[in-house]
């Protein structure tokens, strides 16, 4: 029981994370490469690393309003991430639509859909904002595994 | 008996097995410390290889739909056992010296393409896309870079085995005792093109950057691991961190095994390969891009294949 | 070799990275923050809720007054609403510690009341906003701005004419 706790928290710092795009205007996006990217904010001290495919995923990071076209490919993508997950809505369009809200090609907010944990207020925000979000996700993490 | 224990021992515990497994996720951690470093970055702790495979224990396996299931989860593990029995195979100066019953070096050599068939395994079996791109790309990378190792291998027999007053020889073991005895290959010139050729060959086996078309992550989306999770994705990073034991000891071994004995000479190889993973994967990682598979390769066809061959012919001719 | 020596430089000068999940992280002195609104100066002229892209900024009459909701889920930091208050009560923050839990997702909302008052010239009900007569001239008195409050705008109307009338 001990080691598996033990286990567990050490498993806590090893959370890789994945971008979904659901329609945003690649402005949170490259506040997210800016994370990994920029020797300044560093996500990888936090044992953080930006993966290619979903199933490697442990936490998720949603921008964009979630368009009409897309958000079945979204839904279905998150389906696509293995259990223990947590999703985190960055940018304010994720959250509640933003500047696009009640318009008729968007489905914000992206809670109606999918289970968020963390929001990330923000059109974008800064790069330290998503770093504190993510620190939060992984606090929420480590509750999950 | 005693000996058959030495065996399981050496292939188990040291120097294979439970060893190289800790040394290879140092390696990995070594190497994304100092490519961070080398940005400007401060990078992740050194055990970050690690808690990533403790983390995928957690995790949930996936089989897609569409995926051969049997393969698909047979394809790491004969990767990884692959590996395994090959770190045993290489010695270390002064330290170990391979049962001769284990094999020689086409073992090795044969041992060494079994990853990359595990990954076209992986690749084919997993039915996606990405998947499928991965598998050819690793197909041709391997048939341009294979070539190039038999070259420089036979390259090495054939100067140890003349210099030895015999034919050819594949035994390991006496290459490395040839250079204690005779100074290094490193030091040689008539073996610097061969050496020139493993230097082209070991990033291609390895799959880092100007070669790491096949598992490319910004384009295929990491290709034949794309659909792995979870302890089966574990086992190919474990595979990988196995094989970069195997490769990096196995240039030490071919190049530059001088080295006193004991626990020194395992200080001394250990060191000689932290520097050689930083100076040789690190900085190479961070200083240039990916090529795209036509042009790797022409590039393999090209130049390392002609060094491989210049330095056979030399090595025959003097 | 540039990469060489740029990698060199990396080496020998150290990350440069801040601090910041563990330590404080630098903010621009004009960083536009989280919005805080000040009730007491606001005039209830509604100019941040039309100018409003997003549509972050609500007035609601309610029987206390004029109230005044601002969710920050929904603000794009544009800094609109600074920019068009005539009295300067919007105001942009340079706090950027919104990220939350989603449990508080609703509740990270600026509030702020207009309350209303009993009219002290004709006993109406009427918002007490602070009137910013900057053409009046001459220009208003202390005493006379305190008078002005108190009143609904019906009798404020009544009052500048009366002032104006004078000689």
């Amino acid at each position: 029981m001990l080691l598996a706790r033990n286990l567990k928290q050490i498993a806590a710092r090893s959370p890789w994370l994945y971008r979904i795009n659901s329609g945003s205007c690649n402005g949170c996006d490259v506040e997210l490469a800016t994370t990994a990217c920029i020797p300044r904010y560093d996500v990888e001290r936090l044992g953080c690393q930006y993966c290619g495919s979903p199933r490697h995923a442990d936490i998720v990071l949603i921008t964009g309003p979630l368009n009409r076209r897309v958000k079945n490919a979204v839904l279905r993508l998150w389906e696509e991430i293995p259990d223990p997950k947590v999703t985190v809505a960055v940018g304010v369009c994720p959250i509640s639509g933003g500047i696009f809200r009640e318009s008729y090609a968007v489905c914000a907010p992206v809670d109606q859909y999918l289970p968020i944990d963390v929001n990330v207020p923000g059109c974008p925000p800064r790069p330290q904002a998503i770093i504190e979000g993510v620190a939060q996700a992984i606090e929420i993490w480590r509750t999950r595994l | 008996m005693p000996t058959d224990l030495l065996i399981l021992v050496s292939v188990l515990i040291f120097p294979g097995g439970l060893f190289a497994f800790s040394l290879g996720l140092m390696l990995k951690g070594v190497d994304r410390r100092v490519a961070a470093r080398l940005q400007g970055r401060v990078g992740p702790p050194l055990l970050q290889p690690a808690f990533d495979l403790i983390k995928l224990g957690f995790k949930r396996t996936m089989v897609p739909d569409s995926a051969a299931p049997g393969v698909f989860l047979a394809a790491p593990l004969i990767g990884t056992v692959a590996m395994l029995l090959a770190v045993a195979l290489v010695p270390i100066a002064g330290v170990y010296t391979p049962d001769p019953r284990l094999g020689n070096l086409l073992v090795l050599l044969y041992l060494l393409s079994v990853p990359g068939v595990a990954l076209m395994l992986a690749g084919s079996a997993s039915g996606s896309p990405f998947g499928a791109v991965g598998f050819s790309r690793e197909m041709a990378l391997m048939l341009a870079y294979e070539a190039t190792i038999v070259l420089v291998v036979a390259a090495v027999g054939l100067r140890t085995g003349l210099a030895e007053g015999g034919v050819v020889t594949f035994s390991l073991a006496e290459i490395v005792r040839h250079q204690q005895e005779h100074g290094a290959y490193l030091l040689d010139p008539l073996m610097w093109p061969a050496l020139g050729a493993f230097l082209f060959f070991y990033p291609a086996n390895l799959g880092i950057v100007p070669f790491d078309i096949p598992e490319a992550e910004t384009e295929i989306l990491e290709g034949p691991l794309l659909e792995y999770s979870g302890p089966a994705l574990a086992l190919f990073k474990v595979m990988s961190a196995l094989k970069t034991v195997v490769v990096l000891s196995l240039g030490i071994a071919l190049f530059c095994p001088i080295a006193p004995h004991g626990i020194a000479g395992l200080a001394v190889w250990l060191a000689s390969m932290v520097v050689l993973l930083a100076v040789g994967i690190s900085a190479v990682r961070v200083s240039i891009g990916r090529m795209r598979i036509d042009q790797a390769f022409s590039f393999f066809l090209k130049w390392p294949l002609l060094l491989a061959a210049a330095s056979l012919t030399v090595v025959v001719v003097v | 070799m540039n990469v060489l020596s740029l990698l060199g430089r990396n080496l020998r000068h150290g990350p440069y990275t801040e601090p910041f999940p563990f330590g404080p992280a630098p903010t621009a002195e004009r960083f536009r923050g989280r919005v805080v609104f000040d009730a007491t100066t606001c005039e209830g002229c509604k100019i941040c809720e039309r100018v409003c892209p997003a549509g972050a900024i609500k007035f609601s009459k309610t029987k206390d007054g004029l109230a005044f909701a601002l969710w920050h889920n929904s603000c794009v930091f544009c800094g609109n609403c600074e920019f068009h208050c005539p009295t300067g009560s919007v105001h942009q923050t340079t706090d950027w510690h919104l990220a939350h839990a989603q449990a508080r997702k609703y509740a990270l909302v600026e509030l702020g009341l207009l309350p209303n008052q009993i009219c002290s010239a004709c006993g109406a009900t009427a918002l007490a906003t602070a009137p910013s007569l900057r053409g009046v001239t001459p220009p208003l008195s202390p005493e006379e701005t305190v008078t002005l409050k108190s009143m609904c705008p019906k009798c404020r109307a009544k009052f500048l004419k009366a002032r104006r009338a004078k000689p």
